[in-house]
């Protein structure tokens, strides 16, 4: 009986684990191509469709995003921050309702956000916002709900005795935030910050609304450029994309997940 | 007389219309240990939580070293607190740990470091400093967060049962440590333990709470001897209480009618109400052969005994006195005694004083 659960769990894992990473193999071996066809040919590769990334057609929108994706990340992290501590941390007053509210942006789907952004910029007769402006405040919307739940879920799980700790040992309260608090919850403010990162670096649904000729994101650079053709280039830009999202995650994690509860913040 | 530490002038603290701590009044001297004993939900962690800051008492005033401390926040109470699961920051290592408090009062570096290494030697770490608290067991956490506590040397130590999730050897040798290390600091301790034999061994005085109220406090050896209610009598150490249908001075002693017929003849004290129990402590219950004579005892019953559980150092016999009365009698155990056995008649010797009358 034993034996069997273990094959069914081992069928299952290799499924889904199949099933995430067989598209991501096909993109990468697509992007090796060496015909301008997207085609699978394992036996005959090619790195030019990478030299191609260099060109400014790619680079600039590459940088546009990573640089929206930044702002965002911090501005939400900072958000989120002060917004989770004041509603689980503080408890102020109608705190419940307030995180609902905190929250709602989720359950309004985001192309129909996208179009209440831009409805609302041309009434308020801020159309010239549009572009970077608009595209990190329409992020920094989409993503704040996710970093607040985040950062509030790992001060829900601090332990208060901790800040009495702190408190009957002479600390103040900003010195038990900055010594004891954000050392203690750091881990989920940086996972918060890095999914902020991502949701920003990959949007379509609210950048499609938003970008202006010239001074457009990464992803939706990708979607007009399949409107004309459909080449390696492509599949080139999705890896490389891909290899940078896995180096931010990365990054973050070796600043905030492990070392954080070995080392702390308070040096 | 020492100079007040503490003192609690009738503190109460009340949740919604419940009644948490009533009306507590209590002096604590410089230097004095001093524990808050009770059973689970009495009060206590609400008592020392008022003290520390972290709770506002409803009513009364709570001062330190005569001031009054109502407005002052915890920070600058200048008190120190131990917690029941220590509270480490587990982002410091020991010694940044133990640290904390000299580096929130702006205490020099140098000076900071040769005051963590002393605290931390008198806690028996040495040598640990660089450890995380995750890497230490209970009882070194538990001497961490003492040292901790300690370092910055606060007026007075106040601590929330800090022993109670170390195993029971440790916990008695944690005792004995504890109370060196409190003598060698002079530093006044509110100690908060629901564990009555830790109360007894550690302090100078015990409170004992009930249901928000003080029941009785006094040095543990007096609290033994004379408790003042059925509870404290049941609290401290085992007893047997026995229901008082009458009770009559007579001659040199105050006779106190018990069970269906049987008088006992207690010492006569002055009480200020109706006497309605009785306790006796089994250990002060002497065994004797049956028909044994007088040998100065006040009380001789005659008995059978019902059941012998042997404890090792001592036996726990449970005598039947007829007339619906039943005691537990201790028996040391020595060398040459044989104790008796089920169904056996025995003589039973209390002295006077032994039986301590009580009004509730
Ligand atoms: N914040 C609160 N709100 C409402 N009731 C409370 C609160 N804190 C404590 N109480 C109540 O006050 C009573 C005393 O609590 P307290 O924690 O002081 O007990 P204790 O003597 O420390 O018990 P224990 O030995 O279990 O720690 C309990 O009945 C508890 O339910
Ligand atoms: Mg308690």
């Amino acid at each position: 009986m034993n034996r069997l659960i273990s094959i069914l769990y081992w069928i299952s894992l290799g499924t889904v684990l199949c099933f995430i990473t067989l598209p991501l193999i096909v993109v990468v071996a697509a992007s090796l191509s060496p015909t301008s066809a997207v085609t699978l040919q394992p036996w005959e590769w090619t790195g030019r469709w990478y030299a191609d990334l260099w060109s400014s057609r790619w680079l600039d929108p590459f940088l546009a995003s990573v640089k929206i994706a930044t702002v965002v990340a911090a501005i939400s992290g900072v958000l989120g921050l002060f917004a989770a501590y004041a509603v689980v941390y503080e408890r102020i007053p109608g705190s419940d309702a307030l995180m609902s509210c905190l929250l709602s942006p989720l359950s309004v789907p985001q192309i129909v956000k996208g179009v209440a952004i831009v409805l609302f910029l041309s009434m308020i007769g801020l159309q010239g916002f549009l572009g970077t402006p608009a595209l990190i405040a329409a992020h920094v919307v989409l993503a704040l709900p996710f970093v607040t739940r985040m950062v509030a879920t790992s001060l829900a799980n601090f332990d208060a005795n901790l800040d009495r700790a702190a408190q009957i040992l002479g600390a103040g309260k900003l010195q038990r935030i900055r010594l004891v608090v954000l050392p203690m919850i750091k881990p989920g403010v940086l996972s918060g910050v890095t999914f902020a990162f991502i949701i920003s670096f990959n949007n379509i649904p609210l950048s499609v609304f938003l970008v202006r000729p010239g001074d457009s994101t990464l992803p939706i650079t990708v979607i007009n450029y399949l409107e004309y053709s459909l080449d390696p280039v492509l599949a080139a830009v999705n890896v490389a994309s891909m290899a940078f999202i896995l180096t931010v995650i990365f990054l973050f994690e070796k600043i905030g997940g492990f070392s954080a509860q070995l080392h702390g913040g308070s040096k | 007389m020492n100079a007040l530490d503490i003192e609690l002038v009738s503190v109460s603290k009340s949740y919604a219309s419940m009644a948490v701590v009533k009306d507590i009044d209590l002096a604590i001297p410089q230097g004095e240990f001093v524990s808050i004993l009770g059973p689970s939900g009495c009060g206590k962690t609400t008592t020392l939580n008022m003290i520390a800051g972290f709770t506002a008492p409803s009513h009364g005033d709570i001062r330190i070293k005569g001031r009054s401390q109502v407005r002052v926040p915890p920070e600058r109470r200048n008190i120190g607190l131990v917690f029941q699961n220590y509270a480490l920051f587990p982002h410091m290592t020991v010694t940044e740990n133990v640290a904390f408090g000299l580096k929130m009062k702006g205490v020099r570096r140098d000076e900071a470091e040769t005051t963590v290494k002393s605290a931390l030697r008198s806690v028996h770490l040495e040598g640990m400093g660089e450890r995380y608290p995750r890497e230490l067991s209970g009882g070194q956490q538990q001497r961490v967060a003492l040292a901790r506590a300690i370092a910055p040397r606060p007026s007075v130590l106040l601590l929330d049962e800090p022993l109670s999730n170390l195993d029971l050897k440790l916990r008695e040798a944690m005792r004995i440590e504890l109370k060196e290390i409190q003598q060698q600091l002079g530093m006044t301790f509110v100690y908060v333990t629901h564990d009555q034999e830790e109360a007894m061994a550690m302090s100078d005085r015990v409170v004992v709470m009930w249901q928000g109220a003080i029941a009785q406090e006094g040095q543990p050896a007096a609290l033994y001897r004379e408790p003042n209610s059925r509870f404290v009598a049941d609290f401290i150490g085992k007893s047997n209480i026995l229901s008082v249908t009458s009770a009559a001075t007579k001659a040199a002693h105050l006779e106190l009618a018990v069970g269906d017929d049987l008088i006992l003849k207690a010492h006569k004290a002055e009480l200020a109400g109706e006497i309605r129990y009785c306790s006796i402590r089994p250990e002060s219950i002497a065994v004797l052969p049956p028909a044994a004579g007088g040998s100065g005892c006040a009380n001789l019953l005659d008995a059978t005994v019902r059941r012998v559980v042997n404890l090792g150092a001592a036996f726990e016999i449970d005598a039947d006195l007829g007339s619906d009365v039943r005691l537990h009698v201790l028996l040391r155990a020595t060398r040459a005694s044989v104790p008796p056995k089920v169904g056996d008649a025995i003589r039973l010797g209390i002295d006077d004083a032994d039986i301590q009358p009580l009004c509730a």
